[in-house]
C-alpha cells in the first residue's frame, strides 16, 4: 500500500492539485462538489471513478468536456457500482497474471464510485448489494440528498418524512412525504461490510478522516455523505455551509461509522446541539410544516431525532 | 493532437482530457502547470452565470483556508497555504466563500459584477 496523504490541518490540505475542475455545471452553491473535492484531495494515489446518473454525472460530463482528471466512466443510473467493481476485479487478475502495465508499479489505485440517494437507496441497491456480498476493494459513495434532484424533485426512499417534493407535494391535504427515510447504513453494515460511515461536508475533518480509514481498508466500503441542495431544499445558495451545519448540530444527520458490521463509533457530537425546528425552517421543503396544522409533526421530528441518538449512543456503549 | 475514433481503442484505454501525456499524476502537478485537452471543463467558462462576486482583501485575510475547502467550484485559488486570488472564469458567484470567511470585516464580500476590483476595495466595510 502507499503512503497515506499527511494531512495535519487545513492549510496542509489547501496545497492538494484538485483532481476535478470548475465550470462543470452543478448548481451556484452544489454540495455534491464540495464532497467530491474532499474525498478526492484526501489521497494522492490514482483514482478509478465512476458516477451513476444524476446531477452529478450529467453536469460533469457535458459534450464535448469532462471535469475530471483521473479515469471515469459512466454505463447507467443503477450501475456506478458494477463498473468500478469490474474495473477493480480486472485490475486484480491482471495483477495476479503479471499483466499489468509498468506505469501501475508501486502505484495503489482506488475505486470509488458516486451515486446519488435515487440511485443508491433505490434504483442501483441490488448492484450495491451485490458488490458488498462479493467483497470488492473499492468504496462506494452516496451523495444524499434525499431527492431526485437532476429530474426536477422527485421523492426517493430516502426524502425524509414531511419533505415536499413534486411527486409528495404538501398543501391542504398533505403534508408531503409520508414515508420515513430509509435507514441506508445499517442495511450496508448489514452486509458485514469492513467499514461505512455517515459524513458531511461542512466536516471536512471527519470526513478526510473517513475517507482515509476507507481507503486504507481491505474490503468495500459504504460512505454516506449529506448533500445540501440549494435548489431541491430550497434555500439560497450561500447558505450550503450553514444548513450542513444546522443538519450535523441538530444530529438530524448524525456523524457515525461501523465496522465489521457491529463497532459503532460516534465521531462528532455537538456543543451546541440545535433544536430539529431550526434546521427544518431553514429550508423551503418543509416550510408548510410550520402552518398550525402540521406543526405537531416538528415534534415528532425532534422525538424522533432524540430516540435515533439515544440508540446510537446506546450502541457505541455496548459496541454490538 | 490526434484524434482516434472510439473503435480505435485497446480495450481498457483510459482517456485523459490532457493534450499530451503527463510524467506524472495529476494529484502531483498544479493546474497552471497541466496540459489541458480544450475538453477538459477547466478551460471553459462559467464567468457569466455570476450575479455577483466574490470580491477578495487580501489586508484582512488570515489565511484559514475556509474559502478553498468550501468552495464548490474550484474558485479559491491557494498555493503554498495562502489563499491569493478567485478564479473568475469558474466562480459562479454561489457566495460561501464569503459566508464562511471568518475575518471581520469580511476578506472576501460579493459586490456587483460591473464594480471595478479596485473600488470595491476602496468600499470595504469597517470593523463591526
Ligand atoms: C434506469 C433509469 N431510470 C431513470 C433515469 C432518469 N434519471 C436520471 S437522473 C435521475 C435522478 C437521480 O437522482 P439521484 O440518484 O438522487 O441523484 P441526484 O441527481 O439527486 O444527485 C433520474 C430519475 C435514468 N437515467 N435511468
Ligand atoms: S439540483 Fe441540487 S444536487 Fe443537483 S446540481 Fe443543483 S444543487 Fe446540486
Ligand atoms: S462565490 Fe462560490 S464559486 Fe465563487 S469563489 Fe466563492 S465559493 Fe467559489
Ligand atoms: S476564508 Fe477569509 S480569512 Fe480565510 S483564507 Fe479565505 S479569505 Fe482568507
Ligand atoms: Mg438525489
Amino acid at each position: 500500500m502507499s503512503e497515506m496523504k499527511k494531512i495535519k490541518n487545513l492549510k496542509d490540505f489547501s496545497t492538494s492539485a484538485d483532481r476535478f475542475e470548475g465550470a462543470n455545471l452543478l448548481c451556484p452553491g452544489c454540495a455534491h462538489s464540495i464532497i467530491v473535492r474532499e474525498i478526492l484531495n484526501a489521497t494522492n494515489d490514482p483514482l478509478i471513478l465512476s458516477a451513476a446518473t444524476g446531477c452529478l454525472e450529467v453536469c460533469t460530463a457535458v459534450y464535448p468536456y469532462t471535469s475530471w482528471d483521473n479515469s471515469w466512466i459512466h454505463i447507467g443510473f443503477e450501475n456506478a457500482s458494477t463498473a468500478i467493481a469490474g474495473a477493480e476485479a480486472m485490475y486484480k487478475a491482471r495483477k495476479r497474471k503479471g499483466k499489468l502495465p509498468a506505469s501501475c508499479e508501486g502505484k495503489s489505485p482506488k475505486f470509488v464510485a458516486f451515486g446519488g440517494d435515487g440511485a443508491t437507496y433505490d434504483i442501483g441497491f441490488q448492484w450495491i448489494s451485490g458488490c458488498f456480498e462479493r467483497g470488492h476493494d473499492m468504496m462506494y459513495v452516496c451523495l444524499d440528498n434525499e431527492v431526485y434532484a437532476n429530474t426536477g424533485g422527485q421523492r426517493s426512499s430516502s426524502t425524509p418524512i414531511g419533505a415536499s417534493t413534486v411527486t409528495t407535494p404538501a398543501g391542504r391535504v398533505s403534508y408531503g412525504e409520508k414515508m420515513m427515510k430509509k435507514d441506508m447504513l445499517s442495511i450496508m453494515a448489514a452486509h458485514g461490510a469492513p467499514y461505512v460511515a455517515q459524513v458531511a461536508p461542512n466536516k471536512w475533518k471527519d470526513m478526510v478522516k473517513k475517507i482515509q480509514k476507507g481507503f486504507a481498508t481491505e474490503g468495500p466500503v459504504f460512505i454516506n455523505a449529506m448533500s445540501a441542495c440549494t435548489t431541491e431544499w430550497k434555500f439560497a445558495p450561500d447558505d450550503t455551509i450553514a444548513i450542513s451545519d444546522l443538519a450535523t448540530d441538530s444530529l438530524v444527520f448524525p456523524l457515525y461509522e461501523i465496522e465489521n458490521g457491529t463497532k459503532l463509533t460516534i465521531t462528532y457530537r455537538p456543543k451546541n446541539k440545535v433544536p430539529v425546528r431550526d434546521y427544518l425552517g431553514a429550508q423551503g421543503r418543509f416550510k408548510h410544516l410550520f402552518k398550525p396544522q402540521y406543526e405537531y409533526l416538528i415534534d415528532e421530528w425532534q422525538k424522533m431525532v432524540d430516540a435515533r441518538w439515544e440508540y446510537l449512543q446506546r450502541r457505541e456503549e455496548a459496541s454490538v | 493532437m490526434k484524434y482516434l475514433g472510439w473503435d480505435e481503442l485497446i480495450p481498457g484505454a483510459i482517456l485523459f482530457s490532457f493534450s499530451e501525456e503527463m510524467e506524472k499524476d495529476a494529484s502531483e502537478i498544479l493546474p497552471e502547470d497541466r496540459p489541458y485537452a480544450e475538453t477538459n471543463s477547466h478551460e471553459a467558462y462559467v464567468g457569466d452565470w455570476r450575479v455577483l462576486k466574490p470580491v477578495y482583501n487580501r489586508d484582512l485575510c488570515i489565511d484559514c483556508q475556509f474559502c478553498w475547502i468550501y468552495c464548490p467550484d474550484v474558485s479559491i485559488i491557494s498555493r503554498d497555504k495562502k489563499m491569493i486570488g478567485v478564479d473568475y472564469d469558474h466562480c459562479k458567484g454561489c457566495g460561501i466563500c464569503v459566508e464562511v470567511c471568518p475575518t471581520n470585516p469580511k476578506s472576501l464580500l460579493m459586490f456587483e459584477e460591473r464594480i471595478d476590483n479596485d473600488d470595491a476595495l476602496a468600499q470595504w466595510p469597517e470593523k463591526e
